[in-house]
């Protein structure tokens, strides 16, 4: 089974497509913030952002010192092109237009209103 | 080598994509609903420069007091900014918080001329304080419902549901 373009393999897994789509609604945001409604570990985040920071997706700028530090995170352009590109892909998938089409149709979405949150953030929490 | 994706799995990960998202609107108005302290400092700053109007102040004076408040507000925003955790990406902003902003300034300056104009024509003692007064009233009543109104659309646009989701309701 092949992907439709655009589907990016390093913003696919669970915890960094959540950090991506975070970052996305935002011009930048603090690693504790980040941390917080992810409900991360310090580690498991540093982790994700340097992966992405690697492959030019993101910026990572530390300011302060002390107890004053803090580290504020942005999306780059690039960063931001893949994550929409990755967005249409996964609507091209789920719209049955991407060659993934052939495969099963979701059960949600042949009819019914999307998860409410409540529900999708357990899920988040749980495919973690 | 590709990560084979089908429709329930890309479908699970556009609802993950929202979550995060409502955690930075989330945060949004928690900042906006939690920080009165800005605003009542905003106000009480603007009615002590209003009320310095009352002083009748040389052109140097005015001036030294004007540079006064520019920096005062100016250091407000500073402080603001270093507690703030998120800024919202400005794609996602809408009309309204420019609206709310023009507004904003609209409202408390007519209420400068009109309560002005009113302590003069009614020859009111202690005219400078009692324009103070109703020019800080007016911008304190105006500015918590217009962050609300603000807040509400920025919410809805940028929490759409994915496309295809619209389609299948």
């Amino acid at each position: 089974m092949s992907t439709p373009a655009g589907f990016d393999e390093l913003i696919h897994p669970a915890t960094r497509l959540s950090v991506v789509a975070l970052l996305a609604a935002t011009e930048w945001a603090d690693f504790a913030f980040i941390r917080d409604s992810l409900s991360l570990s310090d580690s498991a985040l540093s982790k994700q952002l340097h992966t992405l920071e690697e492959a030019g997706y993101l910026e990572i700028h530390k300011e302060g010192g002390g107890r004053k530090r803090r580290t504020k995170v942005r999306l780059t352009g690039h960063g931001r092109t893949a994550f929409d590109g990755h967005v249409a892909a996964l609507r091209a998938i789920v719209d049955g237009v991407g060659p993934a089409a052939s495969a099963a149709p979701p059960a949600g979405a042949g009819g019914t209103a999307p998860a409410p949150l409540s529900e999708t953030a357990g899920h988040a929490k749980a495919s973690r | 080598m590709s990560t084979p994706v089908d429709a329930e799995r890309a479908w699970q990960d556009l609802q993950r994509i929202r979550v995060p998202q409502e955690r930075v609107y989330d945060e949004l108005e928690r900042s906006a609903s939690s920080g009165p302290g800005a605003t009542y400092t905003t106000a009480g700053i603007m009615w002590l420069f209003i009320a310095s109007w009352g002083l009748d102040l040389s052109d140097r004076g005015f001036w030294l007091v004007l540079a006064g408040y520019v920096a005062l507000l100016l250091a407000l925003a500073v402080v603001a900014n270093r507690k703030t955790r998120v800024r919202l990406h400005r794609s996602r902003h809408t009309w309204r918080s420019f609206a709310t902003f023009i507004a904003g300034m609209v409202v408390t300056c007519t209420t400068i001329a009109l309560s002005g104009r009113l302590t003069d024509s009614l020859h009111l003692p202690f005219g400078s304080l009692i324009q103070a007064t109703l020019s800080a009233a007016a911008f304190l009543l105006f500015v918590g419902p217009a962050n609300r109104w603000a807040m509400t659309a920025l919410r809805s646009r940028g929490i759409r549901p994915a496309h295809g989701e619209e389609a299948t309701r």
